[in-house]
């Protein structure tokens, strides 16, 4: 796509509804972010600089999910007027915490929130891919650095960024933790797609797979395993956390969830 | 020998050891010590854009692996043979050879099976010092704590209760390498059945004192001055492990990946080694997440092979 001698790639970075934690992830690499501004033409980047330019972009990274229909047709456009779409954790790869919201109860709350005559403006908390195409996705609730650094570099070089293909387990065993599993404790650490550095289990708390699942995981596998000693609720409660919204959930971890017999 | 056999107080020898070399304690990893001779993640060079030149790998400076059991020095002598072929893995022995290995045991044995010295238990404060090669009777030498040993008591020798019955199969490598190989097209039930139960996470390549396969991954700096190239751990249960450049993928299915484990251990190693890549250590069986019984398997498989072969 671009080498050394050729012009700046210029990549515009946005965000929709989140905590905006991915973006200062961005701005905690720090003189790498030197070397990324210096290689990089950023912008309309809103938390980061001032510059402000028009399409067509090489890249277009956008962070959060969009909840309106006005961050909805932003996207639409971003993605007719850029080359690649990537996706700045997990809330836009994935849903990911906006993802847990009710639908059923929705109506409830907001009267008792804001009041009978609230008119409600969010729709659907649904990852960007539910709406464009998806080109990449940098996973994590928020993103490692060190996988964020990858991935632009990687386009820098021409490449197609690559995922992890790994599980959360061997970074895990690199830290020296005990396995979860093995101690009756719930774990999506062996379907979620590596990169993270296990940093989660290395602190105390289970994977949720805030990665997005693992290319072929054998999630009936996993689910077996956590039936084992935690109950369906138990286990829709960890779940729900970051895979509320994606395929491999919907699809395929709550049939297994159902299906399974002791 | 002429000299008499020497003992060392196991804490106060160790304490000794720490204060005159950098000494990787082993005894308590859940990793086998095979990381720190082939490490995760290994940088094959650097590579300086603007000079357009390689850089040299920072220096590997000695050190000493303390508390191998004994399987693990034999691991540890079969991965030496293994990186030796075809020709001298230069990574791996640029840190083998900086590396002194210093096995403990509580068990009893006849020719020590790796390692360059080790302590063998005598009771539960002392062990018997035994040298295995010129670099264990040089360490000895240095250590001011290692004295004559006197009344060495009648040791009561433990016996090692990991994998035992895997221990006897892996004796008859021959049989077990048949029995392997014939089960993929005659017992393939066994490979279905745990296709659906393994999570192909691959700790079990992680873990093992043998497991040797890495993949390669090559990347550029942000700064866009340097690219290097880096050797990762692989494992043969992800499908990234036998895919080729174009996307085409040897083994498409979880069940092909996972026999492929047991394959190249157990068959495709005698046919190019006349030994098992296994030494029965017991650490696959014990981080499987899905608490897969290796050795429950692998008598499985030998049991309905023998009786489908019987003439």
């Amino acid at each position: 796509m671009q080498n050394r001698f050729s012009k700046k790639l210029k990549i515009a970075i946005y965000d929709f509804t989140d905590c905006e934690g991915c973006e200062v992830k961005l701005v905690s690499i720090k003189e790498r972010l030197v070397h990324l501004a210096d290689r990089f033409n950023i912008v309309n980047w809103r938390l980061g600089q001032e510059k402000i330019k028009d399409g067509p972009y090489a890249a277009a990274i956008i962070e959060g999910t969009p909840v309106t229909q006005d961050e909805i047709d932003l996207l639409r456009e971003l993605r007719e007027k850029s080359k690649l779409i990537i996706s700045l954790g997990a809330c836009a790869s994935i849903a990911g915490i906006p993802g847990i919201m009710n639908k059923s109860e929705r109506k409830k709350w907001y009267a008792k929130i804001y009041g009978a005559n609230y008119k409600p403006k969010g729709i659907d908390a649904l990852p960007l891919s539910a709406y464009v195409k998806v080109n990449h996705m940098i996973h994590g609730c928020p993103v490692d650095e060190d996988e964020l650094v990858r991935t632009l570099e990687e386009l820098l070089s021409g490449k197609t960024p690559r995922y992890r293909r790994y599980s959360v387990c061997l970074e895990c065993k690199l830290a020296g933790n005990q396995c979860r599993l093995l101690h009756k404790k719930i774990c999506f650490g062996p379907i979620t797609q590596g990169g993270c550095k296990a940093i989660c289990i290395s602190g105390g708390s289970p994977c949720y797979g805030c990665f997005g699942v693992r290319e072929e995981a054998n999630i009936p596998a996993l689910v077996k395993i956590l039936r084992r000693f935690a109950s369906e609720k138990e286990i829709n409660n960890h779940v729900t956390m970051f895979f509320n919204q994606i395929p491999e959930y919907k699809n395929v971890f709550k049939q297994a969830l159902k299906n399974y017999k002791k | 020998m002429t000299t008499a056999p020497l003992q060392i107080n196991l804490n106060g020898f160790l304490n000794e050891l720490k204060k005159k070399f950098v000494v990787i304690d082993c005894r308590k990893n859940i990793l086998a010590p095979k990381q720190y001779l082939f490490p995760a993640q290994e940088t094959a060079f650097n590579f300086d854009i603007k000079k357009s030149r390689l850089k040299t790998l920072p220096p590997i400076k000695p050190f000493i692996l303390f508390g191998l059991p004994l399987r693990d020095l034999e691991a540890i002598t079969r991965l030496d043979e293994i990186m030796s072929r075809p020709n001298k893995n230069y990574y791996y022995f640029r840190r083998r050879s900086k590396t002194t290995i210093i096995g403990l045991t509580d068990e009893q044995f006849n020719i020590p099976p790796g390692g360059d010295l080790i302590l063998q238990k005598l009771s539960p404060k002392d062990f018997a010092v035994m040298p295995v090669t010129a670099k264990g009777t040089v360490l000895i030498k240095k250590m001011a704590l290692a004295r004559p040993s006197k009344n060495i008591p009648a040791s009561q020798y433990a016996e090692n209760k990991t994998m035992p019955k895997l221990r006897l199969l892996l004796q008859d490598a021959e049989m077990l390498k048949d029995a392997v190989a014939w089960s993929w097209k005659n017992y393939p039930q066994i490979w279905d059945e745990l296709a659906k139960i393994c999570l192909g996470c691959g700790i079990c390549a992680y873990v093992c004192p043998l497991c040797h396969c890495f993949s390669t991954e090559d990347s550029m700096d942000i700064a866009g001055k340097s690219c290097k190239r880096c050797q990762n751990w692989a494992a043969c249960t992800l499908p990234e492990f036998s895919r080729v450049a174009g996307g085409h993928n040897f083994h498409k299915t979880l069940k092909e990946r996972y026999y492929n484990w047991f394959y190249h251990k157990f068959a495709r190693s005698y046919e190019e080694f006349g030994e098992p890549q296994c030494v029965a250590c017991g650490r696959c069986q014990a981080a499987c997440p899905a608490r897969i019984d290796i050795e429950k398997i692998l008598i499985n498989i030998t049991q309905k092979y023998k009786i489908a072969n019987r003439a």
